[in-house]
């Protein structure tokens, strides 16, 4: 059964201390040493610089929409390569696939690198107002409210996120079973992610085109739901990006599904 | 008559390759079956289909009499395709426990098993740090402990020591006969599949060139040998059941449970015992004469 598989898979995650550090903990935790780091540099710089209001929430819109950049995605791409394709490398598929169906085996996979992706953009989000906090408490900056839809914003920018992050979690999925190594679904989803993100950084038109790099479409859902005034005046196509992105995602992952039920595992 | 494992027609080619040449095979239930063969034969492809892990180029193969590899049939049988491999992140005990989600066993005695299998001293040791007979060891667990109806154990001493050996075959007998399972086993160890096994098949070349029970293939019953004197006498009051074997030792062709009241009878008509040791039915012979008139046969 897939629950079976689901939890045989947290269990198996859970005790993976390298995966889960490289892949959920360290981006974040990295993303507040510097935050901190630099903040504190920054105010020996400029020594009598006007104290700046912190606002927790916008923070963590902030980090949650940043949580998607190709940098993350490496440390995402770790977790998925570890989860998706680490029972090649360990040749250890001949002790899991006679004990559940394939396709509740790779979609319990995809599922447990789903949870693991919301969690570490969770924990961008918790670490950024822990950082904000810091900030207050040693600047003595007053706080101040967050200008708009505080839930809204914070779960859209989280739904966009994880998405585009599972979009990598489904390429490495397919590149995992087709290489049949750990290494090639790193690399490959690197590339793709940096080589997306400069495409769509020099894209300005919502084209079909340019809605199809997830990137692009990413960035434009975000945009258009922190910054609607910052767009043009033209109706922002959210439900072509969000399509686009679904498709990405849902599209890989049925990919990676078809060709490991066919695959012969011969030496795994 | 029920089987375990039905081959028709099964054929599996890796490019040139052949690795099953249109195998037809029927297991039966029950007991202790070995597939032998040398490298290449196809003994770990045709458990690789079995289990679900490789695909068959053509024809079928059922386990308990579905389809193999299908979740229904898998759910009642427990394999170890060669030298088991675990995650190394996990420990002995995290490792059935994971296996034990997997098959959606709720009620597993872990520790329990580990202790069947003597590892309960490493129960909380990484699998990375663990020797093969270790891996095998825990590899037996995983096989035994959702309890299923058969066991496919592909190689289980392979790697091992002469002691590692003893040990593992020991524990197939011991949880074969406590658990009641029908285990099919693929060896080189020939003599361990004589010991263990009541059924063999010999794979050459992806092709069955033999089956049957283990004493028909040696062509031969294991026999006493016993060094008494005088001869003749033994030999007059076994009968058909005793030939000569040197001058001064007969082979008796006797099942097992009628040795005591032979050598008593022996004794009360006077005959002097020397020595008396069970003679086993030699399968290596009988393996490699099959094995070479298969050759021949092939090169024609």
């Amino acid at each position: 059964m897939l629950a079976d598989a689901f939890a045989a898979e947290r269990f198996r995650l859970l005790r993976d201390r390298g995966a889960l550090f490289w892949g959920v903990v360290f981006a974040p935790a990295a993303g507040l040493v510097l935050s901190i780091g630099g903040e504190l540099f920054a105010r020996r710089l400029m020594k009598g610089a006007p104290v700046i209001p912190v606002d927790l929430v916008g923070r963590m819109v902030k980090a949650l929409a940043g949580g998607a950049s190709p940098i993350t995605g490496l440390f995402v791409l770790i977790l998925a390569a570890a989860v998706l394709a680490g029972d090649y490398r360990w040749e250890t598929w001949r002790l899991l696939t006679p004990r559940n169906g394939r396709a509740n085996l790779l979609l319990a996979k995809l599922a447990t690198a789903g949870v693991a992706v919301a969690a570490s953009l969770l924990l961008y989000a918790l670490l950024a107002a822990v950082g904000g906090l810091f900030s207050a408490a040693t600047s003595g900056s007053p706080f101040t409210a967050y200008h708009g839809e505080a839930l809204s914003d914070l779960a859209g920018a989280f739904a966009i996120s994880w998405l585009q992050l599972m979009v990598l979690v489904a390429l490495a999925a397919v590149v995992g079973v087709v290489t049949r190594s750990t290494m090639g679904a790193l690399v490959v989803g690197l590339v793709f992610a940096f080589a997306q993100s400069i495409v769509a950084s020099q894209l300005r038109e919502p084209t079909w085109k340019a809605l199809a790099i997830p990137a692009f479409s990413g960035d434009l859902l975000k945009t258009a739901l922190l910054m609607p005034h910052s767009v043009t005046d033209d109706p922002v196509p959210w439900a072509a990006a969000l399509a686009v992105l679904l498709a990405w995602a849902i599209g890989l992952s049925a990919a990676a599904l078809a060709l490991f039920q066919r695959q012969d595992l011969t030496r795994e | 008559m029920s089987f375990a494992l039905e081959a028709e027609g099964l054929t599996k080619t890796y490019g040139a390759v052949r690795a099953l040449d249109d195998l037809s095979l029927k297991i039966p239930a029950g007991g202790v079956f070995g597939v032998l063969g040398p490298n290449g034969a196809g003994k770990s492809t045709l458990f690789r289909i079995a289990m679900g892990l490789v695909r068959p180029s053509s024809g079928v193969a059922r386990l308990s009499g579905a389809p193999a590899g299908h979740a229904s049939s898998l759910r009642r049988v427990g394999a170890m395709i060669e030298t088991p491999r675990y995650p190394p992140y996990l420990t002995a005990r995290d490792a059935l426990k994971m296996l034990a989600l997997e098959s959606g066993a709720r009620d597993v005695d872990i520790d329990g098993w580990l202790d069947r299998v003597g590892l309960t001293h490493a129960a909380d040791r990484k699998t990375s740090t663990f020797s093969v007979g270790m891996k095998q060891r825990l590899g037996l667990a995983a096989v035994f402990f959702t309890r299923p109806s058969l066991a496919i154990l592909d190689e289980p001493t392979s790697g091992m020591d002469p002691a590692g050996i003893q040990e593992i075959r020991e524990l197939i007998r011991r949880l074969a006969a406590e658990e009641g399972v029908t285990i099919i086993l693929a060896s080189h160890q020939l003599d361990e599949v004589r010991r263990v096994c009541d059924r063999v098949a010999i794979l050459s070349k992806g092709k069955l060139v033999a089956e049957g029970p283990v004493e028909t293939l040696t062509g031969q019953k294991p026999a006493l040998r016993l060094v008494a004197a005088p001869v003749a006498q033994v030999l007059e009051l076994l009968g058909d059941q005793g030939r000569a074997d040197g001058p001064d030792a007969v082979l008796a062709t006797i099942e097992r449970h009628e040795a005591p009241a032979l050598i008593r009878a022996l004794v009360g008509a006077g005959v002097d015992i020397h020595e008396a040791r069970w003679r086993e039915a030699d399968l290596e012979s009988a393996y490699l004469d099959i094995l070479q008139a298969k050759e021949p046969a092939d090169a024609r």
